[in-house]
């Protein structure tokens, strides 16, 4: 370790670029400087690692593992304590082709109420793109009649800004509601549709 | 008994969420608008080392900062390490005037309503975060001072190096 770090160290020390005028002259020597391989960049993770890798190893994974058991339960929890079933609503964004639609960002208001807002990278977008579901909201809202509206920006045809709007009026009963948010393609229209349904 | 360990833990990640970011906390997640209108989200910087540096246009010692951060990007980006600028003022248009007087080639975001800066609890102008390839906060620098440049290279090439 200590052989790739100052092999490193080296290495920058070759990539050295000529420094110009301002505060940069000490910059660049700073740059070069070689990296003090003896001090570890996590303190933590010094000690102890010389003891028996292989139970060390085994006695990580077992951590891990309760770890992940543990995050599940907390949610499971979480959800059956602050969104109970029969306030429940929960929801989903999809897209299916989406051609005519670069998605940016989504707004979601409910009963007149901005309850979030999300912006897309390219990355979570394509994820979107390929079939992928998000769960974009999740929260409690009063039993009777709800009406949740999504704002979608992104580009449309020909790149232009686009901006739409889909409002959805649905009645919550003593079951969790879901919302399903719908970003397809019009052949017809050369245009992108926006539809809301909600089940149950 | 899990009962017991669920409450132990929430014990634990209560008094967390009301303190500011400190160092070995997992650095909180965001996204936000580019100057250039591209969304950037610190998680897919993961595997990278990252310097998140908070700033304004009407900051004297951030714009003194600007170019020397811009030179450790440009020095280390080949070496897995990146600078996102995050300007709190919530408008692109000064934000874009400082970073192209300053040359900045990274990519500068824009804080709109401040949540991120909210997030992240700011006490002071400039401040910097430098997050590792995990994600996990490794330094917090509040403030700019010629000199402490010096600080951030230290803390860059350990992260990049290990």
């Amino acid at each position: 370790m200590q052989r790739i770090a100052l092999t490193f160290g080296a290495l920058l020390v070759s990539l050295s670029i000529s420094g110009t005028a301002f505060a940069g002259d000490a910059l660049d020597a700073l740059m070069d400087a070689p990296v003090d391989a003896t001090v570890p960049a996590d303190p933590a993770a010094a000690p102890g690692a010389a003891g028996n890798p292989a139970a060390l190893g085994s006695q990580m994974e077992g951590i891990k593992r309760d770890l992940v058991e543990l995050k599940r339960d907390l949610v499971v929890l979480e959800e059956d304590l602050l969104y109970p079933a029969s306030t429940q609503v929960a929801v989903f964004l999809s897209m299916d082709v989406g051609e005519f639609f670069a998605l940016d960002s989504v707004t979601l208001k409910l009963n007149g109420k901005d309850v979030t807002h999300y912006l897309y990278t390219e990355k979570q977008a394509d994820a979107l793109f390929r079939g992928g579901v998000q769960r974009l909201f999740v929260g409690n809202v009063k039993q009777g009649e709800n009406q949740l509206t999504a704002f979608f920006t992104g580009k449309g045809p020909e790149g232009r800004d686009y901006r739409r709007a889909t409002t959805v009026t649905f009645e919550k009963s003593f079951e969790p509601s879901y919302v399903e948010l719908k970003i397809s393609d019009s052949t017809a229209k050369y245009q992108p549709e926006f539809v809301a349904t909600v089940s149950p | 008994m899990k009962l017991a360990k669920i409450i132990a833990a929430a014990c634990v990640c209560v008094p967390a969420l009301c303190q500011a970011v400190a160092v070995s906390d997992v650095a909180p997640d965001f996204t936000l608008k580019s100057i250039d209108g591209k969304n950037t989200r610190l998680k897919e910087y993961r595997g990278q080392v990252v310097l998140i540096n908070f700033w304004a246009s009407w900051c004297g010692p951030c714009r003194q900062e600007m170019p020397l951060l811009e030179r450790i990007d440009e020095r280390y980006k080949g070496a897995g390490f990146t600078v996102l600028g995050v300007n709190v003022e919530g408008k692109a248009g000064p934000a874009k005037d400082v970073a192209k007087k300053a040359g900045v080639s990274f990519p500068v975001l824009v804080d709109e309503g401040q949540k991120v800066s909210e997030l992240y609890d700011l006490e002071s102008m400039p401040s910097s975060v430098v997050v590792d390839r995990d994600g996990v906060v490794r330094y917090v620098h509040r403030g700019y001072k010629p000199g402490d440049e010096a600080k951030y290279l230290e803390v860059v090439k350990k992260l990049i190096n290990k």
